[in-house]
């Protein structure tokens, strides 16, 4: 019920009616295929045996008859992008991958354009052959071959340090201190297999538009000798509109895009085409203690730092700041980190992932004196705005910041869910104000242009 | 990438005509304005599937739970319907939301103990620290029917063991002392259904079937969210599973019980239930995609392995008998599955065509957990352990459907699309657990596909209804 207090006598007007039925063709992000990919957090305990280590393990499926190039990218908790790789799918190819292969052996499951091909039973499940689709650069049939290559062990040792103790051999920091391998990983629709990745001057030149990838996340943890598992859909990033060739700018509705804080300098700000993501999320929690269930959220936060940043910019990523954080108990009581808008500072900030307890209150907000174990947290997590970012009319001061929510649940034993936060508006929306501030009220996000 | 066979084959010969051509720009950057399934809040959520073992202790039961949440600081009034694998509305129950509360229930307690969740519009409202995270008090919803406050006072919290007895029974056995003269779902030993949400104006004993729901209490504020858990208890094996409710959103959201708005919507969720209102599409509700892509594990006893749930529109209303009953749902015909190996192997299995012939046809009920080792999809010929399946799960139509628009049924076709859900549950020995939702070809506003040995039946991407 999106109205504010002042609009309650607004009680019969309806909106106007539904601006598309189009497939890609919005700012909502959905479960349909996309052309970006995300894997919001992932973590791997690779000095463990792999019967006993937390790993993450994703998938990517192509569901085209045409070949494509996934271009995945492993980013720092403080989104450093750490190291790429291509992947080469052929037409209805589905690739997974597992990150302890990675970060403890130092493998990564090889694809190759000269995969054979199949000869299937009907024309509309015949892959088509692995030359056949037409954005594809001249150099893909060559630079696709076999890839990625082989690790050598003194970079394996570099990714292991990076993404544990956040240093660079160079000695420069660019993420956190844990002791397992956290970060997050993009997977775009590329046109070849060359060694980029969105920080790259020239990677938009090479970026696709086909909204043809689909893939899920598993991630296999381990609470003393009991194991469980948790999962859900990538984050699907559409291209709004798709199709055409590598570096084809073309109008977009899309006030801004996933890859924002990268296409200064670009012909288009919007050159990528990226479905932007919400920043307002209400996740649920429950805090049951030893004996129920308990929630972590796992927070993907969009990064302030450009494509031309430096080594040492990297630590703004490390400490995005939040906006308003309200948590509801289950008798509708409310506890602020932030909203007296006056004298109280903003909550504490938090890096570009995390995995955040629900109990944790010094991010999110204590609890209510009710005792309540369960309800839900009103997170907006706009980090207050980069210069890296582009600015659109309708949107001041600034857009908000990008991110995303997933709820992780657990019990003793064995019992694991993960689910998607909802997201209070999509990524269009304009920035949400405080809870405190006139005429705010949490809620669903209004139409920018109702 | 959407270019039709044709196109592939001109590409194929050498053409590139299609490379650096693209769509027109977004029609909407709104919320609330699409046709698209999103995870934003909505005002009806649908859990396709549930199953509830009430014969064994709460311990050691197989248990559905799910929590509907309210988002908006006006209170809302959900009402929660089961409905039988076959799609008969068996009971329904209201739960009365202040503004910001969420409301778990435990489908153990209904069928094990007849107990209802305990809600009332004289629940206390807290005094909250800031202006927006202020709940507005229980009769500041405009939209309310006016006696809702006196409806929701006092809403049933606890079941007639007769009436407990025969929901046991249609969930089980899918008759009943009664209620029904002929059977209205399927036999299984655990309760199975699946359940819708709705925002709804005034706590009433009325479901989506009720000739005055859509017209006379549905709302259309998209307030709503929730998710749901399957406990599988083992003792030290214990696992769960779960997910999102599916949040189908009122296109467009806004105004009172009973207004007619228009919409682009070609059909709508509830689309079988308005045969008699002025607008087909007076529920507003977005409608279910029907083709899905999920992935498979078939790893044997030391992996990974996939069940699928599959949730399906039913042909009709789901009456006890007659031309709408419910028994006419049971096993509802799935278009088209392929199974595409890590190969990219590809194998068919038609209802049409009879290119991989092997009986019985596949067909499923309104809801089903289905081993992706099932006879409704085709057999894994090359043994790889994993690939993905796809899953045409249009079942033909109906004449309770509302008449095709122009450009949304395929040439042969009298009606559009049926709508679907489908969920992917993975399982390892011994406790590893996933569920995710599949993901559709398209949204439920894309015509009705093609087969694949069909001119133009390339899997792939759903076109734009409007490119």
């Amino acid at each position: 019920m999106k109205r504010s207090i002042a609009a309650l006598a607004l009680l019969v007007a309806a909106a106007a009616m539904a601006g598309t039925t189009n497939n890609d063709d919005s700012c909502d992000i959905a479960w349909q295929p996309a052309a970006t990919l995300l894997l919001p957090y992932f973590q791997v305990d690779f000095n463990s045996p792999p019967q006993s280590a937390s790993q993450t393990l994703f998938t990517i499926q192509n569901v085209s008859a045409l070949p494509q190039i996934a271009r995945v990218t492993l980013w720092t908790d403080w989104a450093f992008p750490a190291y790429s790789f291509p992947v080469f799918l052929t037409g209805y190819d589905v690739q997974p991958y597992n990150l302890y292969d990675l970060f403890a052996n130092g493998t990564v499951v090889g694809t190759s354009a000269d995969t054979p091909v199949p000869e299937n039973p009907t024309f509309g499940s015949q892959p088509v052959s692995n030359s056949a689709n037409p954005n594809f650069l001249p150099d893909v049939q060559s630079g696709c071959l076999n890839v990625p290559a082989a690790l050598p062990p003194a970079f394996i040792d570099e990714l292991r340090r990076i993404f544990t103790v956040g240093t660079m051999s160079a000695g420069c920091r660019v993420g956190g201190t844990h002791t397992d391998a956290i970060g997050y990983i993009t997977i775009d629709l590329v046109a070849t297999c060359a060694p980029k990745n969105a920080t790259s001057p020239d990677y938009f030149s090479i970026l696709l538009y086909d909204n043809v990838l689909t893939g899920d996340y598993e991630q296999l943890a381990h609470a003393g000798a009991n194991h469980y598992a948790q999962g859900s859909p990538l984050v699907h990033i559409r291209a709004i509109p798709e199709g055409g060739p590598a570096g084809a700018v073309a109008a977009t509705s899309l006030p801004y895009t996933f890859y924002d804080r990268f296409t200064a300098g670009q012909p288009s700000r919007t050159i990528d085409r990226r479905q932007p993501l919400p920043s307002v999320f209400a996740p649920r929690w429950i805090a049951g203690g030893t004996n129920s269930l308990n929630t972590t959220l796992k927070i993907w936060r969009e990064g302030v730092t450009s494509a031309t940043a430096v080594c040492s910019d990297y630590q703004r990523n490390g400490d995005l700041q939040t906006r308003e954080a309200v948590r509801f108990d289950e008798h509708e009581n409310a506890t602020l980190t932030s909203g007296c808008n006056i004298l109280c500072g903003p909550p504490p900030g938090s890096p570009a992932t995390a995995a955040v307890p629900a109990t944790f209150a010094v991010f999110l907000p204590a609890f209510s004196s009710s005792g309540d174990a369960g309800g839900w947290l009103y997170l907006n997590l706009d980090n207050g705005g980069s210069a890296s970012y582009s600015a659109r009319p309708g949107y001041t001061p600034s857009r908000p910041s990008q991110a995303w929510v997933i709820t992780s649940m657990f019990a003793q034993p064995t019992y694991a869910i993960e689910t998607t936060a909802i997201a209070l508006g999509n990524g269009c929306t304009p920035r949400a104000p405080l809870s405190g501030e006139p005429k705010a009220q949490i809620g669903p996000a209004p139409n920018p242009t109702p | 990438m959407r270019i039709a066979a044709a196109t592939i084959l001109a590409l194929l010969l050498g053409g590139s005509a299609a490379a650096g051509t693209f769509s027109t720009p977004p029609s909407t950057t709104n919320n609330d304005d699409s046709c698209d399934i999103s995870l934003e809040p909505a005002a009806t959520l649908l859990l396709p599937y549930f199953e509830v073992d009430f014969n064994a202790s709460r311990a050691a039961a197989v248990q559905t739970i799910f929590t509907v949440q309210n988002v908006s600081a006006y209170p809302q009034i959900a009402n929660v319907t089961l409905w039988t694998d076959w799609g008969f509305p068996a009971y329904n129950f209201s739960i009365f939301l202040t503004g910001y509360d969420v409301q778990p229930v435990n489908l153990y307690d209904v069928f094990a103990t007849g107990a209802l969740p305990v809600t009332s519009s004289s629940t206390t409202v807290p005094l909250n620290p800031t202006p927006g995270s202020q709940p507005q008090g229980n009769a500041a919803n405009p939209n309310f029917l006016p006696g809702a406050a006196a409806a929701c006072a006092g809403t049933p919290f606890a079941l007639s063991p007769p009436l407990l007895q025969d929901l046991r029974l249609l969930f089980t056995t899918g008759t009943s002392s009664g209620v029904c003269s002929q059977a209205v779902g399927g036999t299984h030993a655990n309760a199975i259904g699946y359940a819708t949400i709705d925002v709804v104006a005034t706590c009433a004993a009325k479901n989506p079937s009720s000739s005055d729901y859509v017209s006379g209490i549905l709302l259309f504020d998209n307030t709503l969210t929730g998710d749901y858990q399957l406990i599988v208890p083992r003792d030290a094996k214990s696992y769960a599973q779960g997910g999102t409710l599916v949040p189908i959103r009122a296109i467009p959201e806004g105004g009172a019980a009973g207004a007619i708005a228009p919409t682009n919507l070609p059909y709508t969720f509830y689309d079988r239930y308005t045969r008699a209102l002025p607008a087909r599409t007076a529920d507003r509700r977005q409608p279910l995609p029907s083709a899905f892509v999920p992935r498979y594990i078939e790893s044997g006893a030391n992996g990974f392995n996939t069940s699928l749930k599959i949730w399906r529109e039913t042909t009709n209303a789901g009456a006890c008998s007659g031309a709408d009953a419910a028994a006419l749902s049971k096993s509802m015909m799935v278009a088209e599955s392929v199974r595409f190996d890590e190969h990219e192997n590809a194998a068919v299995l038609t209802n049409t065509l009879g290119i991989v012939p092997v009986p019985p046809a596949p067909a499923t009920a309104a809801t089903a957990i289905v081993p992706s080792t099932s006879f409704l999809f085709p057999p894994n010929i090359f043994r790889d352990a994993g690939g993905w399946l796809y899953l045409n799960l249009n079942n033909g139509g109906s004449s309770n459907y509302s008449t095709s628009r122009p450009g949304f049924a395929r040439p042969s076709s009298l009606v559009r699309a049926s709508q679907s859900w489908a969920i992917v549950s993975f399982f390892a020995e011994p406790t590893y657990a996933v569920e995710l939702p599949a993901i559709a070809l398209g949204n439920g506003c894309s015509p009705a596909r093609p087969f694949s040995s069909e001119p133009g039946g390339n899997i792939g991407p759903a076109p734009n209804t409007t490119p």
